[in-house]
């Protein structure tokens, strides 16, 4: 067994440079079993809330703990109120099921918590969305986590097969497309089949304006309506905008009320256990005060950090679980609850508390999200292997005037998240040259102590991209150049703007995935998926004979490429043109300026066009285009023909010939061979064909590279490829992350393969993995610190790291029950590593693990 | 002789089988679609497992069923 210190001994700058651990009670921890020793929950509270979560992670479509199952209140409150409510406009159909589900479902407080509610009848459940998809609600009825009763669950997806969105979509396209898309190997399904969504939502209202002013606005918008409906002279081409309108703010009403009943019987349930149940005094006052909390907010604005981190986590679960499911955590919420924690913890004007009591309420928030279940289907309960859904915040940036907006809120999420020790919520930090060094040690503890987050995003390169696609807004009012600034990740990768209004929605703006490897798998066999479905899986682009030069190789990829991102746009707007005609979101709507303002539904109403899809397994497939040019239209070494035989023996009796292709230039050895034509491929295919498309809201479609857990499941659906890969074995983990252990010439050549392309991009994801023993050692700070400013000097997207070792993965797999705080950053997000599949968790211990040669410590200008 | 042994050993059609590939402990359900599946019997010696796609669980076998369901760890 390893121990944490480093033998390596490195002559820097006259210096000889030893990597010993900055704390020197960390040398008698033995190297495989670091990550147990590193959790410090800030109470006795929070520690006996983590032992007690219920988590919900899911692995290879299954729950890993064997008492979670899908709930049935949710959908048998949303069906009765449809049934009850046929005739009336769709959107007030809408509100009416939120409150009835809000109204009837039980409600659930348990022990120690301070922040409430549930959006299901048990902790240990989640609800179900039959109105999205029947496929995913009949995937759950043929598990173990079916809905009890079964018949009666079995009743309800049956009632919505007409009525769902799946069903409304459906028919617009070839069953032979839809077919293609469903097995998610050369594209994600299409979100109307997977009920899979995402959303930004406003909580800047709910927090300032609280709902009984929304409430009161909407009623101002209604009468004015009525008002001009009645306004001498009739203009029939302008009142009618009315009826919608005012079906929409009346819809608004509904939703609020409803939400502020829900949180006041969650207040007067605290009440009741406190005055008839709870025996502990202490206990008992606490239970008061969240009994008043929830009597006052989400209705009035928020006074305290208790108030709004509450107002906060009920906005999350009615619009991420109750009013429409959808993955994600997004909000600046260092941003938004600073007002809060400035009242509490420096001026203690209102719920006056320390800074480390604000610690301890962002660790019970985590807990609470570790908790949350995600109805979602079989395909996301594969892909983020080890975690339970994609929960990712961001922190850090500049503000509106450009300043550094770091502030003590920042150190207190982020100290939460060392502390704690949770896969979730994931944080993005946003790195700016402004930020405080303060903040930026805070971000490298997390780092250091192997959590996977936060993840990196370049300030500016974000906040120029809202300027960018603001210029595309249908109705003119896109982000202004203020407003630019305030932008968080949507949900792994992408950015989208916060706020008051013009957040994005839903799914159907940005989101979901294609696959270059299986792409280019086809378009060497026209068209033709021998490795998976056995069936055509794209347009005939013609065969190998008929692939005499790299630019007819190349140039077939570009129409398979062409064919499946087109299909994946116009599943998306399909779907948001049925999204907001049937699936309206009156809460998110009222709590929408824009939505407000306009009297629309949040799903029509687009003012910052935010288009993006992602692609994964670009790698494999570059690395792929590279050595085929190489050995078989320059060195003419083989012929396609012979590659496509050795590929359909997945190099059985090729091993020379593999080995050739294997040792073919890679990505990320800052090689030019293989960047100048996987540069190009990024910007002209990838990001080129994309951007030719316009979406329901005017603006291109960019491409975010990034991988979560597909590039194993895509892998194990992609035969073998020619960059040397075997058939099944996982692909590249990142959007523009090397292959693997392919990149062999440290970390400094990886950020320069990676800086060249940089052209028809919206982001790309860029996995690390970084030694532990210099990363813990008292120069970890400063050499990270220097990797970060050259990161960001070479205008790249994303860097995200992980700073584990591989004796200590491989000890947890031998004995997984030993290790339970280990948390690895897969893609996107970070687990549990013994919740992973032995197959995925192979993959992150595959990774290269960088260590630092002094030539990279010059390149990287490190002062020690 | 060779020829039907090795179509026994992949997955084909045979309606009405009693070793579907519903019940077969390699299945794995779609991803989307409940009706289809994905055999994951086929593992590389390096670690790949390479998965086929399955039209129709209930109508579909091969000569390596086993009953039963594997863990979470041994899938993908
Ligand atoms: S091993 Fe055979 S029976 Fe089992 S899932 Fe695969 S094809 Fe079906």
């Amino acid at each position: 067994m390893n121990d944490i210190a480093s033998a390596k001994v490195l002559e820097y700058k006259g210096n000889t440079l030893r990597f010993t651990p900055e704390n020197p009670a960390e040398a008698k921890i033995p190297a495989d079993e670091l990550h147990e020793h590193l959790q410090k929950p800030s109470t006795a509270r929070t520690k006996r809330l983590k032992e007690r979560c219920r988590w919900k992670h899911a692995s290879a479509g299954e729950f890993i703990e064997k008492s979670v199952t899908a709930g049935i209140e949710r959908m048998r409150y949303l069906t009765e109120a449809h049934k009850a409510s046929e005739g009336q406009p769709e959107a007030i159909r809408r509100a009416l099921g939120l409150a009835n589900v809000l109204n009837k479902s039980t409600l659930v407080l348990q022990e120690d918590e301070f922040i409430v509610g549930y959006h299901a009848e048990d902790p240990n459940m989640f609800p179900l969305y039959p109105e999205l998809s029947h496929m995913a609600v009949q995937d759950y009825l043929r598990s173990d986590y079916s809905p009890q009763p079964a018949d009666e669950a079995a009743a309800i997806n049956e009632y919505w097969k007409p009525h769902s969105l799946q069903s409304k979509c459906q028919p617009y396209f070839d069953p032979a497309d839809l077919g293609r898309m469903y097995q998610v190997s050369s594209m994600e399904a299409p979100s109307f089949a997977s009920g899979y969504n995402s959303i930004v939502p406003p909580y800047e209202t709910v927090l300032e304006d609280g709902l009984l002013a929304r409430i009161k606005l909407a009623e101002k918008h209604i009468a004015e309506a009525q008002a001009d409906m009645s306004t001498f002279p009739w203009d029939g081409t302008k009142g009618l905008d009315n009826i919608a309108k005012i079906d929409n703010w009346k819809a608004m009403v509904i939703a609020c009320k409803a939400v502020i009943s829900w949180a006041r019987r969650q207040g007067r349930l605290c009440k009741i256990v406190a005055e008839n149940f709870e025996t502990d005094p202490k206990r008992q006052a606490e239970l008061l005060e969240i009994a008043e909390i929830c009597h006052r907010i989400p209705a009035e604005p928020c006074k305290g950090l208790k108030d709004a981190m509450q107002a906060k986590f009920f906005t999350f679960l009615i619009c991420h679980a109750i009013e429409r499911y959808a993955s994600g955590y997004a909000q600046k919420e260092d941003t938004l609850l600073w007002p809060y924690y400035k009242a509490s913890v420096v001026d203690k004007k209102f719920q006056p508390m320390s800074h480390m009591d604000a610690v301890e309420l962002v660790e019970m928030e985590r807990l609470k999200i570790s908790e949350h279940g995600a109805g979602k289907s079989r395909a996301y309960r594969e892909i983020f292997p080890g975690s339970n859904d994609l929960f990712i915040l961001t922190v850090g940036g500049t503000n509106a005037k450009g300043e550094d907006a770091c502030n003590d809120m920042t150190d207190a999420i982020l100290e939460a998240a060392k502390r704690i020790r949770t896969a979730e919520p994931s944080i993005v930090f946003r790195y700016s040259k402004k930020n405080r060094e303060k903040t930026l040690h805070w971000v490298f503890e997390c780092i250091r102590d192997g959590l996977g987050y936060p993840s990196i995003k370049h300030d500016e390169i974000g906040t120029a991209q809202m300027k960018e696609y603001a210029k595309f807004s249908l109705n003119g009012n896109g982000a202004t150049d203020e407003e630019a600034h305030n932008w968080v990740n949507v949900l792994c990768m992408s950015p989208g703007i916060h706020g008051r209004r013009k957040t994005q929605k839903t799914r159907s703006e940005g989101g979901g995935s294609i696959f270059p490897a299986k792409l280019l798998e086809v378009a060497l066999n026209d068209g033709y998926d021998w490795s998976y479905a056995d069936m055509q899986l794209g347009p005939k682009t013609g065969d190998l004979s008929s692939l005499k030069t790299f630019e007819d190789v190349w140039e077939a990829f570009r129409n398979q490429y062409q064919y499946a991102i087109n299909l994946c746009i116009s599943t998306k707007d399909v779907s948001r043109y049925f999204e907001q005609r049937f699936l309206q979101m009156p809460f998110v709507s009222a709590i929408d300026d824009g939505c407000m303002e306009l009297g629309m539904d949040a799903c029509a109403l687009s003012e910052q066009p935010n288009g993006w899809h992602n692609p994964i397994t670009t790698i494999v497939a570059a690395n792929s285009l590279v050595a085929i040019k190489k050995l078989v239209f320059e060195d003419r070494k083989y012929t396609l023909e012979q590659l496509s035989q050795a590929l359909k023996a997945n190099w059985e009796g090729f091993e020379e010939m593999r080995v050739d292709f294997k040792r073919a230039p890679k990505w990320g050895n800052d090689d030019d061979y293989a960047d100048n034509i996987i540069t190009r491929f990024y910007e002209e295919i990838i990001g080129g064909e994309m951007r030719k498309i316009t979406n329901y809201s005017g603006g291109p479609v960019m491409p975010t590279g990034q991988a979560v857990g597909l590039y194993m499941e895509v892998g194990s659906r992609t035969g073998p490829t020619p960059d040397g890969r075997f058939g099944g074995e996982a692909a590249d983990d990142g959007g523009i992350s090397p292959y693997m252990g392919t990149d062999k010439k440290g970390p400094t050549a990886v950020l320069r393969s990676v800086s060249k392309v940089q052209k028809n991009q919206k982001g790309n994801l860029l996995n690390q993995r970084l030694s532990v023993p210099i990363m813990r050692s008292k120069h970890g700070f400063e050499i990270w610190n220097s990797y970060m400013k050259t990161w960001h000097d070479l205008n790249i997207d994303h860097v995200q790291f992980n700073v584990v070792s591989t004796d200590e993965m491989r000890a947890a797999q031998r004995e997984p029950e030993k290790h339970h705080d280990l948390i690895v950053r897969v893609s996107g997000y970070s687990a549990r590593f013994v919740d992973i599949p032995t197959y995925g968790q192979n993959t992150i211990i595959a990774r290269q693990e960088q260590d630092f040669s002094a030539s990279d410590l010059e390149f990287l200008n490190v002062e020690l | 002789m060779q020829a039907e042994k090795s179509l026994q050993n992949q997955p084909h059609t045979e309606a009405g089988t009693s070793r579907p590939c519903r019940s077969c402990k390699w299945q794995t359900p779609d991803p989307t679609d409940p009706h289809r599946g994905q055999c994951t019997a086929n593992r590389h010696a390096m670690g790949g497992v390479w998965k086929r796609w399955l039209r129709d669980v209930e109508n579909t076998t091969c000569a390596r069923h086993e009953e039963g369901k594997l863990s979470f760890r041994d899938h993908v």
